[in-house]
């Protein structure tokens, strides 16, 4: 039952941002268009080696995509469960995923260096000449997966992706304003029919689409639980983001009384739940199979992740993602609390790039295999450097973060940022947790 | 059902005593509706009384607001168990697995070095899994065993259980229950407040 002691606003000054925000969407495209042209400068002018900067093209982009794919997990959640308290918080996570529409724009340059051949240094299984050149014996174990690992299968995979986020994504929104515009029970009911069904695609999407563009960068290793892995960087970087939004939007004076602490202590447990305990249960569940095993074809991809600073990085990582904000968060308080729960979030989407970093930055050395021991291996290797610091990083992740931040300000404008007629509103305003 | 998690303190007040009158648990005031109940809680709280709840079919929200009920200290010392849980599952396999320690405990005890699969004798990823089992199970007991004492249950008979009145508590009425004990329950000016909350009934309850 709502105990809505102020009533409900949902006049225009409350829920359409209008022409604000217009300064706010130019500068981000200007910040994203000048650091991406820097960053492609850095490599052009022969500062950063192409295969550096591809790389990090890579990894900033499965960060961003990673956003809009959380948020659009979150929608249908919603839908899938019938859940009634986010119906105020929904409209930003569905504009969020909508720009899956748009994201595989990022994928184009890595596909057009495929077909030129050029990725050899990135995806090794397109290259074979040159993996059997450098390591034959695990061009000899990649040799068996290139029926799934070949260049025609590798994109019309992708191209599957694009279109079910791209559909899904859009749909959401679409039904949702409909709903906005024409009130009614059907939308929702149509949208619970269909959230079942995004689920068990964007469960195959993500998993296939994580071996495809992370796993693969390491043709030899396979980790069932990879696609899970991914999972939960997407639940990070989507919750994160979805809480910054709509704490952005309150204070800068729009949803008020709309949105409160009951929902941010909602979206909190979210973050909490799949974005830290799942993702550190699920990166565990991994690192002790294949820990235990030890079999030299499993390990070598931890390992890569241990010598030199990346020890100090996968360290860091566990402590970052999962140790520090777990005993922050944990409590009810401070999901309560805006400023709390802002330091958490931005922290968390820190994190949450730190991993995808994690995933797709370190190569497995060639020779790891020929060592005696893990000493010998780690003393050889003492000198890697992971590159964190390097310019073209932070370039393209301001680059891309800023395009997506700017189309995504684009979009809140176009849209009521709460969805009008819902006939669960009244019962979402009036939510309250125990 | 909402109840006190965190008691008031007991005050004695001295009371004329009467052996011709029963000893009173206190008097009850039923309500129809979930808004009624809390408006009600509402006044009883700012008339100062301190023993007293309310009862209702089903949790209303809002209610312990307007009880003005104190968060419980429990999740705080659920944390703190749920760690020594892991800090316990920690010691004991290191220990075991370990160390080659004797330690008196009620016998002696003695640490087996085990060397598995070539693992260093202290490898904490193997341990993991129990320290997560044993926070979870410090963690749970905790809260169960914790949530039973804070209540007072088991209690298997209540004085309320006398008021036929009261069983539509389970069902589909509203209860705001002043208890005797409270210093500010006298009989005549307890029932004209409560009269003044405009119940569809009050009943005063014996011991």
């Amino acid at each position: 039952m709502s105990h809505a002691h102020v009533p409900i606003d949902l006049s225009d000054r409350n829920i359409e941002l209008g022409s604000t925000g217009s300064v706010a969407r130019l500068a981000c495209f200007a910040l994203g268009i000048l650091a991406l042209i820097a960053a492609i400068l850095l490599a052009v002018t022969g500062n950063v080696e192409w295969p550096v900067f591809w790389r990090s093209w890579l990894q900033n982009w499965i960060f961003v995509l990673e956003i809009s794919l959380g948020t659009l997990f979150f929608v249908f959640i919603q839908h899938l469960t019938k859940a009634g308290w986010s119906t105020v918080v929904r409209r930003p996570a569905e504009v969020l995923a909508s720009n899956l529409n748009w994201l595989w724009l990022g994928f184009v340059p890595i596909a057009v260096l495929i077909f030129m051949g050029d990725a050899g240094k990135l995806f090794p299984w397109t290259d074979m000449a040159m993996l059997a050149e450098e390591a034959p014996e695990e061009a000899h174990l990649v040799e068996g997966k290139l029926a799934f690992l070949n260049v025609p299968f590798f994109m019309i995979r992708a191209a599957i992706y694009f279109i079910i986020w791209a559909f899904l994504g859009t749909w959401f929104l679409r039904m949702s304003i409909r709903q906005g515009r024409d009130g009614g029970l059907a939308a929702t009911r149509t949208m619970q029919k269909m959230a079942p069904v995004a689920a068990i695609l964007f469960g195959l999407s993500v998993t296939f689409a994580a071996f495809d563009w992370m796993m693969s960068l390491s043709p030899a290793w396979f980790s069932t639980m990879f696609g899970v892995y991914a999972f939960c960087g997407t639940a990070t970087c989507g919750f994160s983001v979805m809480i910054i939004v709509c704490l952005l939007l309150q204070r800068n004076g729009y949803m008020v009384n709309l949105i409160t602490r009951e929902h941010y202590q909602d979206m909190g447990k979210f973050l909490f739940a799949f974005g830290m305990v799942f993702w550190a249960y699920i990166g565990f569940s991994q690192y002790m199979l294949i820990w235990y095993a030890n079999i030299p074809e499993e390990t070598g991809w931890f390992l890569a992740r241990q010598l030199g600073e990346w020890g100090w990085f996968s360290a860091w990582l566990l402590f970052g993602h999962f140790c520090i904000p777990f005993v922050f968060l944990i409590s009810r308080h401070p999901k309560r609390d805006w400023k709390t729960l802002m330091i958490a979030a931005v922290w968390m989407l820190f994190f949450g790039w730190f991993d995808v970093y994690w995933l797709v930055m370190p190569m497995i050395p060639h020779d790891l295999a020929s060592f005696a021991t893990y000493d010998a291996a780690a003393e050889a290797y003492a000198s890697e450097r992971t590159g964190i610091f390097r310019p073209v990083n932070w370039l393209l992740l301001v680059g891309m973060l800023s395009i997506f931040a700017g189309v995504t300000i684009g979009r809140l404008r176009s849209h009521p940022l709460v969805c009008r007629k819902d006939p669960w509103l009244d019962k979402s305003v009036g939510f309250e947790n125990f | 059902m909402s109840t006190l998690t965190t008691k008031p303190k007991k005050t004695k007040v001295a009371k004329p005593a009467d052996p011709n009158r029963p000893h009173m648990y206190g008097m009850i005031a039923e309500f129809e509706t979930p808004a009624q109940i809390l408006k009600a809680a509402e006044k009883v709280r700012a008339e100062g009384y301190k023993w007293w709840d309310c009862c209702t079919p089903f949790p209303v929200h809002g209610l312990d607001k307007a009880m003005g009920i104190r968060q419980t200290i429990l999740p705080i010392i659920v944390f703190f168990m749920g760690m020594s849980g892991t800090l316990t599952a920690f010691v004991l396999q290191a220990f075991t697995n370990a160390t080659d320690w004797s330690v008196w405990a009620m016998v002696w005890v003695t640490g087996y070095p085990y060397l598995i699969s070539g693992k260093p004798l202290l490898s904490t990823p193997a341990f993991i899994p129990v320290m997560f089992e044993l926070t979870i199970l410090f963690s749970a007991l905790t809260t169960v065993g914790l949530m039973f004492a804070f209540n007072g249950l088991p209690q298997l008979y209540h004085p309320l259980f006398r008021s036929k009145r009261f069983r539509r508590a389970s069902d589909d009425r509203f209860f705001v229950v002043i208890e005797a004990r409270d210093p500010r329950y006298f009989k005549a000016r307890t029932s004209e407040f409560l009269k003044s909350l405009d119940p569809v009934a009050i009943e005063e309850v014996e011991d």
